[in-house]
């Protein structure tokens, strides 16, 4: 790295009526009330999440449609119940975000050299781009249009092999290969 | 000197030279497979083949001599029409298996395929198919990805003279193989692997470990002995993956041994010493870095004082950089100017190993017997100090030398039966433990050569500077900080500040030119 490739910040000085923090709490309890009557007078539209759900609701409505919706990856399995996935990388070389990490190794099938020891995507890094799917040559990646993921940790939301390939089993009947 | 003309452009070449190699000096290269400036040229791949004005057929450019207004065209359609026709051939029975192919991404079949090749098979017949065959010690054979360009048997011949690998059967039977029971095992085994334009040598050692295209590179030396072979390490987030042949006309030319391929697992070795340590009480004791490095320089002090000039020493490895060996003699020397400085064991197998070609008998490669990198260097800069110096026997037979600073930084094991110490404090810098590092009255963890700058001095007197690839782990310090610290000199340690201060030879040690601009990459439209 070279000297002209740093980029030295500094913290922007806070004003004196910054510093009384009051003022600041009353702009941001004015965007409340704004959207308070936005509310009241229609604009706005308020759905009652998750009882009511926008897949549900027509398009024209404010709703959406699931079947293009790019949501949480899986990976798919082969008509033997083997991941498809061949660790060639191309997905996590393709990931603008770098949130896949994977770890192959010889395979233990005949009929295959390479398979993934370790597939971890850390959805929380993820923009939801699509290029890991775009990227694959054996089809083995797919977004799925689940987007309810939640976790109580950001380790919980690093998902591994094994949960990727049950989100597979989950979504297979909704959503064929 | 001849002056040739290759598709409009004037190429300036030596006598007798063949077309190919001067396109390749002036850097545009034509495509070839079989061609490797390091072997003898077989002409037998036919990608290089060339139009010549004057000559009714095409001409293999590897096996041409130039002659003075020669012009040449590999862009004529008839060339064109023969590289689209020997990319088709070859990949008429090659897999579709660039995905878990370990050299997709610095495989010529790729390069070449979508520089020169189409983008359609036309073959409808099904392929070969050949098992992977396990052919020696290092390296895997997969038969079915073979062009057939014969490198790997002209440098089991040409170069380490040992013929492992053959030819066998004709036409599209024809394969690389090995002599039942005879596997390809000798010292230079891996280059093999570097010389397969194809992933069909592979290292096991690296087999599906990375990608290549995520690797990064650092210029580096290798550290098994005094050759001073020139080498990649090839590294991604702070591991290093594999090591590579850098090109040096001196010294290594396009090959390295194998321990010099490997040498890098020691970087990785889990049992690294990792934090500093110091001895209280009579037994070691876990301590922050910084209070064991003064509670070092307090101990050497005291030491001095109390004893009198000349009663401190270090221990300088040959496996330390001239620069730190350099820093730590300033060092003790400023606390005791009469500080005994020695050389640290150099072990050897007594006799160098040569490889040589296997009809002239010419030697081919060398392994030096030294198995350290740098004790020419270390004696360098103990004369450019100046001042007592001693053998190992000798010091532990002096009476004088009542503390000292020991540096390991051995590969392996390094303490033998037969190497005595002075009694009395010592502080040891190493990388990995030995019988005498858990005696060690302050311990400070070290690092590796792939985790610092420095240079090193081959056997030759080649003085060769080496760069970081990765950092230091956790717990560990480069041993040129340590001593910046300790001479109260700020900031962190910059070989090239420590070799300008050192003065001739070490002051115009430069790192050759390596990172010329590669071409940006062409936008490809699909
Ligand atoms: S691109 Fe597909 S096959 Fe390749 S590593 Fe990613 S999921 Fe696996
Ligand atoms: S040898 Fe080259 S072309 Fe063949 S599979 Fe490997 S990377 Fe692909
Ligand atoms: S194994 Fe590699 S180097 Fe040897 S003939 Fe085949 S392609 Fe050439
Ligand atoms: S490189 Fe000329 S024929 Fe192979």
């Amino acid at each position: 790295m070279k000297d002209s490739d740093v980029i030295v910040l500094d913290e922007p000085r806070l004003s004196v009526a910054d510093q009384f923090y009051l003022p600041q709490v009353l702009v941001g309890l004015g965007t409340t009330m704004k959207h308070m009557f936005k509310v009241l007078s229609g604009t706005d539209i308020v759905i009652q999440y998750p009882e009511e759900r926008r897949e549900d609701m027509p398009v024209e409505q404010g709703g959406m449609l699931l079947r293009t919706y790019r949501g949480v990856h899986r990976l798919n399995k082969d008509e033997e119940g083997r991941v498809k996935c061949v660790a060639c990388f191309m997905c996590s070389t393709a990931c603008p975000a770098r949130c896949i990490h994977i770890e192959a190794e010889e395979s233990p099938w005949q009929d295959r050299e390479k398979y993934p020891a370790k597939f971890d995507i850390d959805e929380l890094r993820c923009i939801y781009c699509g290029m890991c799917e775009e990227a694959c040559p054996v089809d083995a990646i797919e977004l799925t249009s689940m987007y309810d993921i939640v976790g109580l940790t950001r380790q919980e939301m690093i998902f591994d092999k094994e949960k990727l390939l049950r989100i597979f089993d989950q979504t297979v009947e909704d959503e064929p290969m | 000197m001849p002056t040739i003309t290759v598709d409009g452009k004037r190429i300036e070449c030596k006598d007798r030279q063949m077309i190919l190699q001067a396109c390749l000096d002036a850097a545009s290269p034509l495509p070839h497979y079989c061609y490797h400036p390091g072997l003898s040229i077989p002409a037998s791949c036919r990608i290089c083949l060339v139009e010549v004005e004057g000559l009714p057929k095409l001409v293999p450019s590897c096996q041409t001599p130039v002659r003075d207004g020669m012009i040449v065209h590999s862009t004529s359609p008839k060339a064109i029409a023969n590289q689209k026709q020997v990319m088709e051939y070859l990949l008429v029975n090659h897999p579709l298996d660039c995905p878990v192919c370990d050299q997709a991404g610095e495989c010529l079949l790729q390069d070449y395929s979508y520089q020169y090749g189409r983008s359609q098979s036309r073959f409808e017949e099904d392929k070969h198919k050949k098992p992977k065959k396990d052919v020696g010690l290092n390296v895997l054979l997969y038969n079915d990805r073979c062009i057939m360009c014969t490198r790997c048997v002209r440098f089991t011949r040409e170069v380490s003279g040992t013929s492992e690998l053959y030819v066998d059967g004709r036409g599209s039977k024809e394969e690389i193989d090995i002599f039942p029971g005879k596997p390809l095992d000798n010292k230079l085994s891996g280059n093999v692997v570097d010389l397969c334009p194809v992933g069909a040598l592979l290292d096991k050692d690296f087999l599906f470990k990375q990608r290549v295209w995520l690797l990064k590179e650092a210029p580096s030396i290798s550290p098994v002995d005094s050759g001073g072979e020139n080498i990649w390490l090839h590294y991604n987030e702070g591991v290093i993956y594999r090591i590579k042949p850098r090109y040096n006309a001196q010294v290594n030319t396009w090959w390295i041994s194998d321990d010099t391929r490997y040498s890098y697992k020691a970087v990785h070795d889990e049992k690294r010493l990792r934090g500093a340590r110091r001895m209280q009480y009579g037994s070691q004791i876990d301590t922050s870095y910084s209070k064991a490095i003064e509670e070092a320089d307090a101990g050497l002090r005291a030491i001095a004082k109390q004893n009198g000039e000349g009663s401190l020493y270090a221990m300088l490895s040959p496996m330390m950089a001239c620069e730190e060996a350099y820093l730590l003699g300033k060092y003790i020397r400023s606390i005791d100017p009469q500080a005994v400085l020695v050389l640290g064991p150099v072990p050897s197998t007594g006799q160098n190993e040569t490889f040589k070609h296997y009809i002239s008998g010419k030697t081919t490669f060398t392994i030096q017997a030294e198995k350290v990198p740098n004790a020419a260097g270390i004696r360098r800069v103990i004369a450019l100090l100046g001042g007592p110096t001693a053998d190992l026997a000798g010091l532990a037979d002096s009476a004088n030398s009542k503390a000292g600073w020991i540096v390991g930084g051995y590969l392996s094991n390094w303490v033998t039966d037969q190497l005595k110490l002075p009694k009395g404090f010592k502080i040891i810098q190493d990388i990995l433990p030995t019988t005498i590092s858990d005696r060690a009255d302050v311990l400070l963890p070290a690092a590796a050569w792939a985790e610092k700058d420095g240079c090193w001095e081959n056997f030759a007197g080649k003085i060769q500077p080496f760069v970081a690839a990765i950092a230091p782990p956790e717990g560990t310090r480069r041993e040129g900080d340590v001593y910046y610290q300790l001479l109260g000199r700020g900031g962190f340690y910059i070989a090239d500040e420590v070799r300008a201060e050192m003065g001739e030879p070490f002051a115009t040690v430069k790192l050759p030119d390596i990172h010329a601009q590669a071409p940006e990459p062409e936008f490809i439209e699909l």
